[in-house]
């Protein structure tokens, strides 16, 4: 069977936030890989009554297609074996599927299967070295079924750092344009603005956003002031994609506000805010700040975040922020794998697990709820587990139920280890309980509006036919883990709970303009420091149109 | 006279320092020059011809007729074929040849040699710091070269990476950094050196034992001399900004290696980063060995010695080795040059079909089944290959390809694809 060019999706409950459609049952048209206000009578249907109609899924903040994944996946040979993935048996007269293996950093192939098998159609890698953007473009070309991007990082790249010292902001600007189109990025991204920089050299790392970095006159502040104002000003659909300083460490809700209060009246995105939002500190023992940041976010509608919550069990902490794997590796004692990246960036991998019973993994996990319950605005407060760092992303499903149905969160509330909980607002007692509509908010509606996708993450007319289709569970987890069918682009790729299509994904990426002025410097600075020749840096022959800007 | 055409920033896969700089002075269709001199760059790209035959059972053959045999002979062996990535073609023929081997349930093995699957089962164990070569030429400021002189195997390391040129924290280039030369038995250490330590191979892994003890900030009792010295340079490498400790991960002139080496080396790396900053710089051999073992962990999660034979990926890392899969095999694959691979590998894959798909594949020295001349990666194919440190590095090939690796291997894929839907109604 072929997917029909036509579609009628019959009279599921449709939550379609974006569109102010919430639960009314309703038919979705399909034709040629989009949304349509009708069909002709006679096209072929779909029966999704008593189901729940919403939009495919959309990560705004995942690592999976990228070098440090790749490096991760090699670290991890016990959790591969320990999930063996056979390649799912497709539709008749559809092409052999690939073979993998999952872990907390599956194979590519398994990658793009597992999501589609959530119902998710658009991911983003949100930590991409401008290197080895090359090899991210190779990995997303094999990871079917999800639209992809990559997020580049800058926050400590030599080339931009010497142009804030310089006070040339307008070539930073200019430079953040060039490097997004050489790596056919998406998104600026800053990882521990100055920090990485520092932690190659004697300083080892900031602690403060005016800090100056390395003993130059850059600081964390100047960082993320002019990559914020970068990716404003070239109209990026995503604004910059901030991973604060300090992350991880107790207290560290003072850099967090420092930060976002530095870029204050200017759109920004704050990503696994959870990772970030700290109290103690300074001889205090850890404890939730997620009220006082929340308090912050809900005030300042410039701001948006994802969370990166917490979920018990393993995960592979990946990052760009090499200085705070070192801590966990010194902490944990587990595999360390640090890889300084070319005058860029950094990576730093230690496989972890969230333990129920360990304290500070308890209150990572509270802190993460704390923030998805306390928040006021759904479209700004997005959904993400910063897979695979805080968990896998096939834990949407629980954490989902933990937002929905207060007496799973307060029985795992039970269970966890309360030390640091005192004064928390969840220990406290936090009722709400998210409805089918802010679920689609937070993981399609929400995210697809903070990237600026116009066409994803709703069902309007002229959106892509993205459609996700849930059998109604009283098990949440149940009911979002195994959706009953997923549509990508017209075409039904989960029927019945089982992969049937697994199509190629579309790149999305970005070309901002910029002044040409900058390339004889910029050739000049590659010509003394890189060794990469200036004319085989950009990556070539990328698949698709760039998405135009907003 | 034929007219000289040049290329520039070409990219060398002539060993594993992947030098993109390089100008070739085409005369015709040979390559007349190449710049800068490099031995193993001359070598490498040689003058450029390679031949373009396609055989079948020695005969030359049509492509299609050669592929529909290859395809029948792999299909037959689903299950118990080995694919063989070998060397010099891009990422992207690796790719579409690891799709072949899911496809076959098949073995996969690479050009990983020994002393180099040690050190990627080390950093399984342990994890490892690491840095691309661009970081150990801009910041390296003590370069220690254990028991490997690069100038021979890697001639242009010195020059292009480090210890020689300027970088962003070592302005004066050779001048601002320490160079210590490591030798153990007959793997020497560079000439010119700052500072020396030899070794024999027995108190290899205890030096580095002891070297790791002072990063820790061990205190340590009294110690034979070697190891003494041994303590000393640990305290200059503790002492550094920015160190970089380069060693071959590839065979030496040392015949029995000892096996802990990579394992020490590694902590040794891990353990200076507590008290200054450190980086192992893994020297691997070119061709886009890197590749293959990149490419196939995208795909598997693992980096070498793969079976798809139960339908999912596995890692069998103990029982890894070409020779010894191609004995299990009931047909191989061989994609890449087929020239680097060993006599015993020849003896063990010649009792059942054998198909070679890469450059220089009708001059292999065995019989084969199928044989299918493609163009070398870099030189006639574009493409992506992975310099040693894993990054992925743009292929600008000064000549065309009369077949490119990557469309012949998709063409087989799709015909073995044709014989699996076939199989599965």
């Amino acid at each position: 069977m072929t997917a029909p060019a036509r579609l009628r999706i019959v009279g599921g409950a449709v939550h379609d936030p974006a569109n102010g459609i919430d639960g009314e049952a309703r038919d979705i048209c399909i034709e040629d890989g989009c949304i349509v206000a009708d069909l002709p009578a006679g096209a072929p249907t779909l029966d999704a009554r008593g189901m729940v109609v919403m939009p495919g899924g959309v990560d705004i903040h995942a690592h999976f297609a990228s070098s440090s994944c790749n490096h991760a996946r090699r670290l991890i040979p016990d959790e591969h074996a320990a999930d063996p993935a056979p390649a799912p048996r497709l539709a008749d007269g559809e092409p052999l599927a690939r073979s993998g293996t999952g872990g907390s950093v599956p194979s590519t192939f398994t990658t793009g299967y597992r999501y589609a098998g959530l119902g998710y159609t658009t991911a983003f890698d949100a930590a991409v070295a401008p290197l080895t953007a090359r090899h991210s473009h190779s990995e997303l070309d094999d990871t079917p079924c999800v639209d992809g991007g990559i997020f580049v990082l800058m926050g400590n790249d030599e080339y931009l750092l010497r142009q804030i010292e310089a006070g040339e902001r307008d070539r930073a600007r200019d430079y953040a344009a060039w490097l997004l189109r050489a790596t056919g990025g998406y998104a600026v991204k800053i990882v521990n603005p100055g920090g990485v920089e520092a932690w190659k050299t004697g300083q080892r790392n900031v602690s403060t956003i005016d800090d100056q970095v390395s003993g130059r006159a850059v600081t964390p502040r100047a960082i993320l002031e002019t990559l914020t104002d970068a990716a404003n000003a070239l109209r990026l659909p995503h604004p910059v994609h901030i991973h604060c300083n300090n992350l991880g460490v107790a207290g560290n809700s003072d850099t967090t506000l420092a930060s976002m209060q530095a870029v204050a009246g200017r759109r920004a995105h704050f990503t696994h805010l959870q990772f970030h939002s700290y109290g103690g500190g300074g001889g205090q023992p850890w404890s939730s700040a997620a009220a006082k940041v929340m308090d912050y976010v809900n005030a300042h509608p410039e701001v948006s975040v994802d969370v990166g919550q917490v979920m018990f069990g393993s995960a592979m902490t990946i990052t760009a922020d090499a200085p705070v794997e070192y801590l966990l590796y010194k902490s944990s004692g587990r595999r360390w794998t640090n890889i300084d990246i070319e005058l860029e960036t950094g990576c730093g991998i230690v496989p972890l697990t969230y333990k129920e019973k360990a304290a500070v993994s308890a209150l990572q996990w509270a802190v993460g709820l704390e923030l998805f319950l306390l928040s006021q605005d759904p479209w700004r407060v997005v959904l993400s587990t910063d897979h695979p760092n805080g968990g896998s992303f096939l834990a949407y499903p629980a954490l989902i139920q933990l937002l929905m149905d207060r007496s799973v969160r307060d029985e795992q509330l039970k269970r966890v280890n309360p030390k640091l909980l005192a004064g928390s607002a969840l220990a406290d007692g936090l009722a709400r309980e998210y409805t089918l509509n802010e679920i689609a908010i937070i993981t399609r509606a929400g995210p697809a509006r903070l990237l600026g996708l116009r066409t994803k993450g709703h069902l309007g007319v002229g959106a892509d036919a993205d459609v996700t289709i849930y059998s109604r569970d009283a098990d949440l987890a149940t009911m979002f883990s195994t959706p009953r069918y997923v549509i990508k682009d017209g075409a039904l790729i989960v029927e019945e709970g089982h992969l049937r299509r697994a199509p190629a994904g579309r790149r999305l990426r970005v070309a901002p303009g910029y002044d040409d002025a900058l390339l004889p410097d910029l050739r000049r600075h590659f010509e003394r420091y890189s060794t990469v020749a200036f004319d085989n840096y950009p990556v070539a022959d990328l698949p698709g149109e760039p998405v135009t800007t907003a | 006279m034929s007219p000289t055409t040049r290329v520039q920033s070409v990219t060398c896969l002539g060993c594993g320092c992947g030098c993109d700089d390089l100008v070739i002075e085409l005369a015709g269709d040979r390559i007349a020059s190449v710049s800068p001199p490099c031995p193993l760059g001359r070598a490498w790209f040689g003058d450029g011809r390679v031949p373009w035959a396609v055989r079948r059972s020695g005969e030359d053959s049509t492509l299609e007729a050669a592929l529909a045999d290859a395809a029948d002979v792999l299909s037959q062996a689903f299950g118990h074929a080995l694919v063989v990535l070998a060397p010099d073609v891009s990422a992207q023929a690796q790719r579409a040849a690891l799709a072949l081997a899911d496809l076959l349930h098949a073995t996969v093995e690479t050009a990983t040699s020994d002393p180099a699957a040690a050190g990627l089962l080390a950093a399984q164990r342990r994890g490892r710091t690491a840095a691309t070569l661009g970081e150990v030429r801009n910041r390296a400021d003590v370069l220690l070269f254990w028991a490997v002189d690069p100038s021979a195997r890697y001639p242009r390391y010195w020059s292009r990476y480090a210890p020689d040129p300027a970088g962003t924290h070592v302005p004066e280039g050779r001048a601002g950094r320490t160079v210590i030369a490591v030798t153990v038995g007959q793997d020497r250490g560079p000439a010119g050196a700052d500072r020396e330590l030899a070794l024999n191979p027995d108190q290899e892994v205890p030096a580095l034992s002891v070297m790791r003890a002072v990063a820790l900030g061990n205190r340590l009792g009294e110690l034979p001399p070697p190891l003494q010295r041994a303590a000393e340079i640990a305290g200059h490498l503790v002492k550094a900004r920015y160190s970089a400790i380069v060693h071959e991960a590839e065979p030496g002139a040392e015949p029995g290696r000892d096996p802990y080496r990579a394992e020490g080396l590694l902590g040794l790396a891990q353990a200076l980063n507590g008290p200054s900053r450190a980086a192992l710089s893994s020297l691997r051999a070119g061709g886009n060995r890197s590749g293959a073992e990149v490419a196939l962990t995208w795909l598997t999660g693992y980096p070498m010695a793969v079976t798809y034979r139960s339908g999912a990926p596995e890692y069998r890392p103990a029982s890894r080795g070409v020779a010894a899969a191609a004995g299990e095999a009931g047909a191989t694959l061989v994609v890449g040059a087929a020239s680097a691979l060993s006599d015993v590998f020849w003896s063990a894959a010649g009792r059942t079909p054998v198909v070679v798909i890469g450059p220089r594949a009708s001059e292999t020295r065995s019989p084969v089944r199928v044989a299918v001349d493609t163009g070398v990666a870099g030189i006639h194919e574009g493409g992506t290959a992975y310099r040693m440190d894993d990054m992925p590095l743009r292929l600008r090939p000064p000549l065309p390809a009369e077949r490119a690796a990557v469309d012949v291997l998709t063409a087989l894929l799709a015909a073995v694809r044709t014989r699996a839907a076939a199989r599965a109604k």
